[in-house]
């Protein structure tokens, strides 16, 4: 579980000071899946980052209710998200080695899921000799392997292409339904966003803070994309209304 | 392996105004007093060898510049990791060893042979410190431009301050230290033989100022080619043990 209480983030910006967060406050039950969406600049990294106690909040608190898990998150950045210098089993395998499990079964473990999602016999290759897809798959094993009860994805397929992206979704919701985790997940995408999670967070620019919530009631396993006639089409329509960019749907007439 | 077969590929060239050079040397377009001509260099370096003279003198060379070179990693690296982890150390000490690497090396010698005596030690202690310098302003430079996200993804996975060290910052400055180290060997032997030019009676760069002193021309050719030699061989040597030790190294960005 993760409680977030009035979370406000200030920093010093030459002169002045710069709020980044203002007075976020959500809950995330345990094993749920919650997205968070907001403009560019909102803060969504930053709050991700205080959310897994890289960074302290300047007002608020996070309570992590994680049954005795240390450390209770496990990141995904959607950038250097694995360790150049270690192949992808040594990658894979890192959160355990974090929690001192033995080489032997911690290497069982991470070549075990490996396989399951298609990256056998690539074990011992580096990061440089894989696609950014591949990369961010390795990342997201990586967490779902750590044991940390609550997984923190900071938009880990914003960078592939959209093949790529939906294959890595669907692992992750192949994932997610086995190893039932607590899941953050910052996304610019509304339909990844719709795809994956259990309910949406409308984050506004900065300073960030929650200004919509929107449960998703769809049933698992679900399409990637939603398909015509869905209600699901109605909620979309409400996120791109509360992120102010129903103008977008409605396109732009082209001069003939 | 690209490294060699790249140099094998532009040997032609070398080979080519080598073959020149024996043609208007031979031809007496060149005066063979002064350029002789590459086979009768052959034919000295083939009987200097012989008489064993060389290798000792080129031993003597390889041994201060190895010395000295082994010394001022040792403390070099020593010192950076020491600085490395007090803030407070590392905002004093870095203007100091700024103004010290700017100081041309060279010209402490006397200093320091005023200090420690005309002998090897003084000879090797001013290697050392030129090569120390260089790796403390390189691993600095490496340390600091390491990227956030891997050490707030080491932290996050639980990594104490220990393993972020020996797990994300020493393997992500690697790469930086062996240029760091090809460069410090390279600037080593320079150093060396410029020292042993004005102050030593063996070495290289004795050999250099001797066939000057008593005009043995070939003799003269024959210790600066082996000097590039050497400075080459050591090149090479560097750039293999990095393609061994940092297989990662095309990612690291």
């Amino acid at each position: 579980m993760v409680r977030c209480q009035k979370v406000s983030l200030v920093y010093p910006f030459r002169a002045a000071t710069v709020r980044v967060l203002s007075d976020v406050t959500f809950d995330v039950r345990c094993g749920e899946f919650v997205s968070i969406i907001g403009p560019s600049g909102c803060g969504k990294t930053t709050l991700l980052h205080i959310v897994a106690s890289l960074l302290a909040p300047t007002t608020g608190e996070v309570e992590l209710n994680t049954a005795g898990g240390s450390p209770a998150t496990s990141m995904v950045f959607q950038e250097n998200s694995v360790f150049p210098w270690m192949t992808v089993l040594e990658n894979a395998a890192f959160g355990l080695e974090m929690r001192k499990v033995d080489k032997a079964e911690r290497e069982r473990r991470a070549s075990g899921m490996l396989e399951r999602f298609g990256l056998a016999g690539r074990e011992h290759a580096y990061p440089h000799q894989l696609s950014t897809g591949m990369k961010q798959r390795v990342a997201v094993i990586r967490a779902f392997l750590s044991d940390a009860p609550i997984l923190l994805m900071d938009e880990p397929f914003a960078a592939l292409d959209r093949q790529s992206r939906m294959k890595a979704q669907l692992e992750l919701m192949e994932l997610f339904g086995s190893e039932r985790k607590t899941v953050v997940f910052v996304t610019h995408d509304v339909d990844e966003a719709l795809a994956l999670s259990d309910r949406i967070l409308i984050l506004s620019a900065q300073p960030g803070t929650v200004i919509a919530e929107f449960p998703v009631p769809l049933e698992r396993p679900r399409p990637l994309l939603p398909e015509p006639g869905d209600d699901v089409f109605e909620i979309r329509r409400e996120i791109y209304a509360a992120l102010g960019l129903t103008s977008m749907l409605a396109g732009v007439a082209c001069a003939t | 392996m690209k490294t060699v077969r790249s140099f094998v590929a532009g040997a032609w060239l070398i080979a080519l105004l080598l073959g020149v050079w024996e043609l208007l040397s031979r031809g007496r377009i060149l005066d063979p007093l002064f350029f002789p001509a590459p086979s009768t260099l052959l034919i000295t370096l083939v009987s200097l060898t012989r008489g064993g003279i060389l290798g000792r003198q080129v031993m003597y060379t390889v041994e201060r510049t190895s010395a000295g070179f082994a010394l001022g990693l040792v403390c070099g690296v020593v010192s950076s990791a020491v600085i490395s982890l007090f803030a407070t150390l590392r905002r004093a000490a870095e203007p100091l060893i700024w103004v010290l690497y700017a100081v041309p090396r060279l010209t402490l010698l006397p200093m320091v042979m005023l200090l420690v005596g005309v002998n090897d030690a003084s000879r090797i202690l001013l290697i050392a410190l030129g090569t120390a310098l260089l790796m403390m302003i390189q691993i600095g430079d490496a340390v600091r431009t390491v990227n956030r996200d891997y050490v707030d993804m080491a932290v996050n996975y639980g990594a104490s301050r220990l393993t972020v060290i020996r797990k994300v910052y020493l393997p992500a400055c690697l790469p930086q230290i062996f240029t760091a180290m090809r460069i410090s060997f390279s600037r080593a032997l320079v150093l060396t033989i410029s020292v042993e030019l004005l102050s030593s009676d063996n070495g290289l760069g004795n050999m250099i100022w001797n066939a000057w002193q008593t005009f043995a021309v070939e003799k003269l050719y024959v210790s600066v080619a082996l000097a590039g030699a050497l400075g080459l061989l050591v090149q090479g040597f560097f750039i293999l043990l990095e393609k061994r030790l940092v297989p990662w190294k095309d990612g690291v960005a």
